[in-house]
């Protein structure tokens, strides 16, 4: 058997590996009950809570790592390795362990003043958002860095040589051409925070009608042997996120650089 | 005038010490140099790109090193050219003006010349993709040039092009600056583009200025063995003064055994006796004698005789390689085709070679 086919069954191999799984949902799948269960208060309640908390961790993670993935692509400052390891922290940490230590540090004296005067994490919305935060912003902030990595610094040298201030040559030149790149990654981002589980369900608990999410709400589904629903919501929650990577594809086209 | 005084800059182990650099106003100046020689650092200093130790940069008698690169009215051209892939033509030609807010009628009438001059009218609305590489280097220029800057930095423009294009932008440059007399600092390891270019050009070697003069001056009379070295001349020898006469008017150095005698105004600088210098002979002014021809008195000082070892027709001239007699070394000689034609020589042939005073040139080792 050849290089190149060896390579395809491959892909195919794994490509069936997930439709199986998806597939095997539909053998104790009831399409009459499939209504029910998502027009069901508790359910529109988490896919709202879902969106909302995603939408905004995600819109959170691009505004300081956009930035943060500027630097880290344009210059060179003390302590630029170590900064990129932190940024792989999410990806090798557990999220269960990302979110207890969160809970951790609201329990320290500086959390408490937070928790205290500022605002309420812990058992909160707010602890989804920063939960969901947490586990992309590290992520959204590497993906951008590449995005932002494939635009030469020369289109920015140019422009600033002929007149534009270093804002100016980002917002006309360089965010322009990465554009595609970034929309990926909030596409990206967000799908991956609307799967969040482990830090979420640490920081934020499992309180139905408050932070209940959607992969809380399979998790107690499933806890307590609702077969049926837990299925539905798996379905609901697979679509939000496959239709997103799948829009990825569509919006990942860069315009052709010189 | 634009001057760059006492530049320092220490990348790593690479360090540029108190680099001076002098553009002559409204002239095309070529930074010419090696590989690695501390061209790009210069450059991104000039544009301020690149922050550096000490020194100063000066246009028109004010200092403009501690201005961002948006106020320093100096334009650069990258060698990839850098046009913006999301704009069209014109909004990249219009780029300079917006940014600088200087939408002037005055500005938009010099910008319609310059599109004029450069024939683009017709690419106006189209994006950079669809150009062809002359197309592009047009735009670029333009570009560049609306704005009106003060100075024009070329970052080897034309290092990527095949040889056709790459004659057609060198005239466009040359057309172009003759009738714009716009102030250009090209930089270039390219010995023909800096020759065919540049009114002053400068020779960075290993981060120092080794020379800065003329085309002819650089080209015909460098100034230290680097230089000579860099730019491939041939024949080079180390030899020693032995004698300056007629109150420093006239030279005798030793060249393998004998001694020649030639104006002193053949030496980059002033010599004395004993000390040990690079004698160059040029090739294209090593002249064959033909036999039973009489002999000029002013060729008779330094005469070899020996064998031609190669000849190469080069299409342009024939390249020879010339033995003298009881020296070890090869002459590598230059004739034009007319000339080889007419001596009839060939390999392995006896025959005498005159070296005219244009021949030599005697640099400084020190």
């Amino acid at each position: 058997m050849n290089f190149g086919k060896t390579a395809v069954y491959a892909a195919l191999a794994l490509f069936l590996f997930y439709v199986v799984l998806i597939f095997s949902l539909l053998t104790f799948f009831e399409g009459k009950s499939f209504l029910e269960v998502l027009l069901a208060p508790d359910t529109l309640f988490s896919i709202r809570l879902s969106l909302l908390a995603a939408t905004i961790a995600t819109l959170l993670a691009v505004a300081i790592g956009l930035p943060a993935a500027y630097a880290l692509s344009r210059a060179s400052f003390p302590g630029k390795k170590l900064v990129d390891t932190f940024l792989e922290l999410p990806m090798i940490m557990s999220p269960i362990a990302l979110g207890a230590a969160l809970l951790i540090f609201f329990n320290t004296s500086i959390g408490a003043v937070i928790q205290e005067k500022g605002i309420l994490f812990v058992f909160e919305f707010p602890g989804i958002v920063l939960a969901q935060f947490a586990t992309i912003a590290g992520l959204a902030t590497r993906l951008m860095k590449t995005a932002l990595d494939e635009i030469s610094p020369r289109y920015e040298a140019v422009a600033r040589s002929l007149g534009s201030s270093a804002w100016g040559a980002f917002w006309k030149i360089t965010f322009p051409l990465a554009l595609r790149g970034l929309v990926s990654t909030m596409i990206l981002c967000w799908a991956k925070a609307i799967g969040e589980f482990g830090a979420t369900v640490t920081l934020a608990g499992t309180m139905a009608y408050k932070t209940e999410t959607m992969p809380i709400a399979i998790f107690m589904a499933l806890a307590s042997a609702d077969l049926r629903k837990t299925i539905i919501l798996i379905l609901i929650l697979a679509g939000i996120g496959l239709s997103a990577l799948y829009a990825v594809r569509f919006v990942g086209k860069r315009p052709q650089v010189l | 005038m634009i001057e760059v005084r006492g530049l320092s800059i220490a990348v790593g182990n690479f360090r540029i010490d108190h680099l001076d650099l002098i553009l002559q106003e409204g002239g095309y100046n070529v930074l010419l140099g090696p590989t690695g020689s501390g061209k790009t650092l210069v450059l991104e200093s000039v544009i301020g790109l690149r922050n550096f130790q000490s020194g100063e940069i000066m246009v028109g008698g004010k200092e403009i090193q501690n201005l961002p690169p948006e106020r320093r009215g100096i334009s650069y051209l990258p060698q990839d050219l850098a046009l913006f892939p999301h704009l069209t033509v014109r909004e990249n030609l219009l780029y300079g003006l917006r940014a600088q807010k200087r939408s002037s009628e005055e500005n938009e009438n010099h910008l319609r010349r310059l599109i004029d001059t450069l024939k683009i009218g017709h690419l106006l609305d189209r994006y950079p993709q669809g150009l062809s590489g002359g197309e592009k280097q047009r735009v670029a220029l333009g570009r560049a040039l609306a704005p009106s800057p003060r100075l024009l930095l070329l970052d080897e423009p034309l290092a990527a092009l095949d040889p056709g294009l790459k004659s057609e932008i060198q005239q466009l440059l040359i057309s172009l600056h003759r009738s714009l007399q716009f102030t250009a600092l090209h930089v270039t390891h390219d010995l023909q583009e800096a020759y065919l270019l540049g009114d002053t050009i400068t020779v960075l070697i290993a981060g120092k200025v080794e020379q800065r003069g003329k085309r002819e001056e650089v080209f015909f009379r460098p100034k230290t063995t680097g230089v000579a070295q860099f730019l491939g001349l041939q024949n080079l020898f180390p030899e020693r003064v032995l004698a300056v006469e007629g109150d420093g008017k006239s030279l005798t150095v030793s060249f393998w055994g004998k001694e020649v005698t030639l104006p002193a105004d053949h030496a980059a600088g002033p010599l004395s006796a004993g000390e040990d210098v690079v004698l160059h002979l040029r090739p294209e002014e090593i002249m064959i004698l033909r036999e039973g021809k009489p002999i000029k008195e002013s060729l008779r000082r330094n005469i070899l005789e020996g064998e031609m070892v190669r000849i190469l027709d080069r299409g342009t001239h024939r390249w020879a390689l010339f033995q003298p007699a009881g020296m070890d070394i090869h002459l590598e000689i230059h004739l034009p085709n007319y000339v080889f034609r007419n001596l009839s020589i060939q390999e392995r042939q006896k025959i005498r070679v005159a070296m005219r005073w244009e021949a030599f040139w005697v640099i400084p080792t020190s």
